[in-house]
């Protein structure tokens, strides 16, 4: 995440708000406070009644059971407290994951963003999101819950104990606010230098080529010895403030302890320097010792998951921005469905990449119905000209017109059946693959198939063929005429081929070209190709250079 | 190997880690003290307090408050210590783990590291090594555990040797239950992750390379529907592993509780030590379950430990051959099935031929990057596959397709070329490759910061810079792919009258792959592919 991305949640709607949100896995973690109240019960009254009548009482055996009880309620509440917390995790992290696939996969190419980033975004940073849902935010609500119960039900054995409970509380929190500031000072100081170091490890990995090709591996390693040396001691400068607020908060969870055993002592043994404001038995005494522990417990465990907010945060706001940005990319209104398409031109029209690298300027004209072929050398621009005839570029500049008419690429794509270099496959049958551009039409597809010599390749099982996307054991020249067919079944009036002629032999790539002729006959095709047969049946031919 | 690295690290750090040792372990005697004389006070005063203000007088109190107040500092100081110097030695002994791998991953075949993809080898640089840092500094909870446990034994065993018995069974029943069958499953249930995680990823690439035609035929329901099964196993083997964490820790809060009943059960003598057996046992038991974050979070580093295990043990590769100087002044000769071309010491040659003929593989081969170029290509006779990284490096220097500037300033990028490079060299530089102008104009000059891959200039300026950085390398030949793409012609021309210059006062040979014309002058002579 870039410093300079201030994107929030709060403007973007997200699953996962309100934040204070009171759900199952912070009730859980605050009935294992129940279980800190039965053990404590249990061993005030067996030790109370040991002392007063110097030996065990009879009723020990009960409340040796209640201690066993204590540990079985706390490991249930913890564990359920635990598997609740990511339960909730895992229904917003869905949530957010198919919101992100269908907000990034579609306009990857229109943002300028690479693959890789968006990936980050969708299973890395929403997997580091986990942490605050399932494990931090109901520890927050349990650290503000559980020291007051905890209290309260020490006022009735001693209220002086819950007191001092209470009063630890107000210099700890002077404490805490003290370390916090001085923590997240030294944190921001130290972020930006943070992430360029630990961001050289992955720079030097991917520029390794040139490193060894200029024989530098060596000062680079004493490079990378150095930055890592500095990230060590940059983190350790984090942490030092860190540590100090947990040993704040150690501090005054031992001196809560110290100062309820303290008085209690004194308390029972008659000798308090002031008036005793309570009469103390050693059942009510211990009672609040054995709780005092667990009135920062909450706190201690809050702190301890302090890792998985700050994680948390960092990739909420890094979907927050990816969100943002890719949602204010929704497709343009659709165009109504044409028949047919009788002229489509492009007049100067640039391509626009990042850093102002410019393809183009492109001007064509192609009629339909008719086969137009686009060609030149690899580089010069058709598959990024064929692409902006949809949209499906960071930006453009210069004119589209359909029919005489100026029009929106993005909204073109509507009427655009497309066949790519790399065709999608999904994992189903071959049928169900073959009309994902036709959803309801009853198309006639075995014709087609048979057309583009695909029908050895469906056999015995036929349309049925299930196909599996990873290792599908499909060659390339058949998963791209399984595109094709794909876009001819679409119905939609203009056809848009990259390649329909790459990887295959010649005797299948004339059925093919003889099929795109046939088609062409009532659609407007433009093919981009380095087939001299394809270009050959057309029309007209646009050569970029 | 990776062991041994950790290991050798580990020892450099020796101190800090004895500290942070020591400090564990008074924390973890004074945290179960605390509990145990806190206990024992309150009973005993109790009991004293109501035996009449004679007995109450007689009652030692200084003695067991002063403790209580000590055992509290100590206690605090003790665990900021412990955390503060355990930390420093993992992170410092992993800051000389990390440049150690890297060494170990430059200094290979590079065959065998270009083989795995770069963002892999860069997490595992990154995050593996960090998940090791959990394992360093857990290093220090054995002892205080050990040191906690102890105490509570010392602190039964006056409330009579069954209930200090009853305790260590305890203590040993909780380690039994932490390191019995979990661990197995759950290192079943991280490798079953890890494997969706992959899936996954390779799921959203496939996809993402499909993206016209997700959004021509409006695709976004079936493709959330394909990515789901991965994602629900993904969740699934999650949801087992915090079940089976769920269930560790939970054993141990059991045990615990019926460890502490079971000391109060045996326990013999009065209620003082009773109750200070008592809080003791649940403190030094609490102590104990620490190790329980151990067990569970062994997969993960051995996993971790495994893939930089591969690292770790990659041979280096074959030195260099001797007579560099002689190979310098010997001819290159490319030859393919259909022709032979023979350039000499200081000729000029272009490789030429329409895209996808394979000219950057032919350039990556000549480098010895790669082996993979059908052609043949010698020098003074030798084969370069035979020659090796080491020697090609020292006779070549290129300026890839790709520019391949590293994440740093332009004086960093200019430096890579070789040591000792000097400002105005740099200067001269960047004047040939017609970059000096640009870079004068950068905010901070020749300290410029590039950001990742050089992201402050334009894909032709990025290209330049890195010809900039062939030209400094001093190698008897050079090698450009595509130097002036992204050039208008003027400054093309410029480029070429400049190169043509350096490459006659420098007496070096030149390999030049370009499809701009502007630049086909300057060889003497063709290789088609």
């Amino acid at each position: 995440m870039s410093p300079s991305q201030t994107v929030t949640i709060d403007s973007v709607p997200f699953p996962g708000q309100p934040r204070r949100k009171l759900d199952a896995a912070a009730l859980w973690w605050l009935s294992d406070t129940a279980g800190a109240v039965l053990f404590a019960g249990c061993l005030a009254l067996l030790l109370g009644d040991w002392a007063a009548q110097g030996r065990p009482p009879a009723i020990m055996p009960a409340l040796l059971a209640g201690i066993v009880l204590s540990g079985m309620l706390r490991a249930g509440a913890q564990g359920l407290a635990g598997l609740a917390g990511q339960r909730e995790a895992i229904g917003i992290k869905r949530e957010l994951r198919t919101r992100l696939v269908a907000a990034l996969l579609p306009t990857g190419l229109v943002r300028g963003r690479l693959t890789g980033e968006d990936m980050r975004v969708a299973i890395d940073d929403v997997e580091a999101y986990e942490g605050l849902i399932a494990r931090f935010n109901p520890l927050k609500f349990a650290a503000v819950a559980s020291p007051l119960t905890i209290a309260l039900i020490v006022a009735f054995a001693s209220w002086v104990c819950a007191l001092i409970m209470i009063v630890t509380l107000v210099p700890f929190g002077v404490g805490m606010a003290f370390a916090g500031l001085a923590g997240k000072a030294e944190a921001e100081r130290q972020l930006l230098a943070l992430s360029r170091l630990s961001g050289l490890f992955v720079d030097r990995v991917a520029t390794l080529p040139v490193v060894l090709g200029f024989g530098a591996e060596d000062r680079v390693t004493r490079q990378i010895g150095a930055a890592a040396h500095e990230v060590a001691a940059r983190t350790m400068q984090v942490l030092r403030v860190a540590f100090l607020s947990s040993a704040v908060l150690e501090f005054f969870a031992a001196l809560s302890v110290a100062l309820v055993a303290v008085y209690c002592g004194f308390s029972l043994l008659g000798l308090l320097p002031f008036p005793a404001p309570e009469t103390l038995t050693l059942g009510r005494a211990f009672f609040a010792l054995a709780l005092a522990p667990e009135f920062y417990l909450g706190m201690r465990r809050m702190a301890a998951a302090y890792h998985d907010k700050q994680q948390g945060e960092a990739a909420e706001g890094s979907i927050a921005g990816a969100l943002q940005q890719a949602e204010g990319h929704r497709a343009a209104a659709p165009m109504a469905a044409a028949g047919s398409v009788s002229r489509l031109a492009v007049s100067r029209l640039e391509v626009i990449y990042a850093g102002d690298n410019r393809v183009g300027p492109f001007s064509a004209e192609w009629q339909g119905p008719g086969l137009h072929a686009l060609t030149g050398p690899t580089g010069a621009g058709k598959s990024s000209l064929l692409h902006a005839l949809i949209g499906m570029t960071p930006a453009l500049a210069g004119t589209l017109t359909l029919d005489g008419g100026a029009a929106d690429p993005a909204a073109l794509a509507a009427l655009v059946g497309w066949a790519g270099q790399r065709p999608l496959l999904l994992p189903g049958t071959l049928r169900e693959n073959l009309v994902l551009g036709s959803p309801g039409g009853a198309v006639d597809l075995l014709p087609l198939l048979e057309a583009c010599g695909l029908s050895s390749l469906i056999g015995e099982r036929g349309l049925d063929l299930a196909i599996d996307p990873r290792g599908s054991g499909l060659s390339g020249g058949e998963r791209r005429r399984i595109g094709l067919v794909r876009a001819i079944a679409s119905g939609r009036p203009i056809l848009l081929l990259d390649e329909p002629t790459a990887d295959l032999d010649s005797a299948t790539a004339d059925r093919v070209i003889d099929l795109i002729a046939q088609v062409s006959r009532d659609r407007l095709v433009i093919a981009a190709t380095h087939d001299a047969g394809l270009a050959g049946r057309s029309a007209s031919v646009v050569t970029l250079s | 190997m990776i062991a041994q690295m950790l290991q050798d690290a580990s020892r450099r750090q020796r101190s800090a880690t004895g500290v942070a040792i020591l400090l564990a372990v008074l924390a973890a005697i004074a945290g179960v003290g605390l509990l145990a004389v806190s206990g024992w006070f309150l009973t005993g005063a109790a009991i004293a307090g109501a035996a009449g203000v004679a007995a109450a007088r007689g009652f030692n109190y200084l003695l067991p408050s002063a403790g209580i107040r000590a055992f509290a500092i100590i206690r605090t100081l003790g665990r900021y210590g412990e955390r503060l110097f355990s930390h420093r030695a993992a992170f410092f002994a992993l800051a000389d783990v990390r440049p150690a791998l890297f060494g170990k991953l430059a200094g290979a075949e590079p065959a065998a590291v270009f083989s795995r993809p770069s963002g892999e080898v860069a997490a595992q640089l990154g995050s593996d090594v960090d998940a090791l840092e959990d394992a360093v500094v857990r290093r220090v909870t054995l002892p205080g555990a050990l040191a906690g446990a102890g105490t509570g034994l010392a602190a039964c065993l006056l409330a009579g040797p069954w209930a200090a018995a009853a305790l260590l069974a305890g203590l040993a029943a909780m380690r039994l239950a932490s390191r019995g069958v979990v661990p197995g499953l759950l290192a079943a249930q991280v490798r079953r992750r890890a494997d969706a995680m992959t899936r996954l990823k390779s799921s959203y690439a496939e996809y993402a390379a499909c993206s016209a035609e997700i959004a021509v035929y409006g695709l976004i329901p079936q493709i959330v529907e394909a990515m789901g099964m991965d994602i629900e196993e993904l969740e699934a083997s999650r949801l087992a592993i915090v079940r089976l964490e769920a269930l560790t820790q939970g054993g141990q809060l059991v045990l615990a509780a019926v460890t502490v009943a079971c000391v109060l059960a045996l326990a013999s003598g009065t209620a003082p030590l009773a109750a200070a057996a008592a809080l003791a046992g649940a403190s030094a038991a609490e102590a104990w379950s620490g190790l329980v974050r151990t067990d569970v979070g062994r997969p993960r580093v051995d996993d971790a430990l495994r893939r930089l295990g591969g690292m770790a043990a990659l041979p280096p590769r074959a030195p260099h051959h001797g007579g560099i100087e002689r190979l310098a002044r010997e001819p290159l000769r490319f030859e393919s099935e259909a022709r032979a071309c023979v350039v000499e010491a200081g000729g000029r040659v272009l490789i030429g031929g329409p895209s996808g003929k394979g000219k950057t593989r032919l350039l990556g081969t000549v480098m010895g990057l790669r082996t993979d170029a059908p052609q043949r290509v010698t020098v003074g006779g030798m084969d370069v596959r035979e020659l090796g990284l080491e020697t090609l490096r020292q006779l070549f220097a290129q300026a890839p397709q790709d520019a391949s500037l590293i994440a740093g300033t332009v004086a960093d990028n200019l430096r890579l070329a070789r040591q000792g490079v000097t400002e105005s060299e740099m200067w001269a530089a960047l004047e040939t490759a017609c970059l000096a102008e640009t870079v004068r104009q950068l905010p901070d000059g020749l300290d410029q910061w590039l950001g990742g891959d050089g992201a402050r200039l334009s894909g032709g300026q990025r290209k330049r810079l890195s010809l900039a950085r062939a030209l400094l390398a001093g190698r008897p030949w050079i090698v450009l792919d595509e130097p002036s793409e992204g050039l208008d012609s003027a400054t093309e021309q410029q480029l070429a009258s400049n190169l043509a210059g350096w490459l006659d006062r420098t007496g070096t040979g030149l390999i030049l792959v370009s499809h701009r014309e502007g630049l086909h002058h300057l060889a003497g002579k063709v290789f088609e592919l």
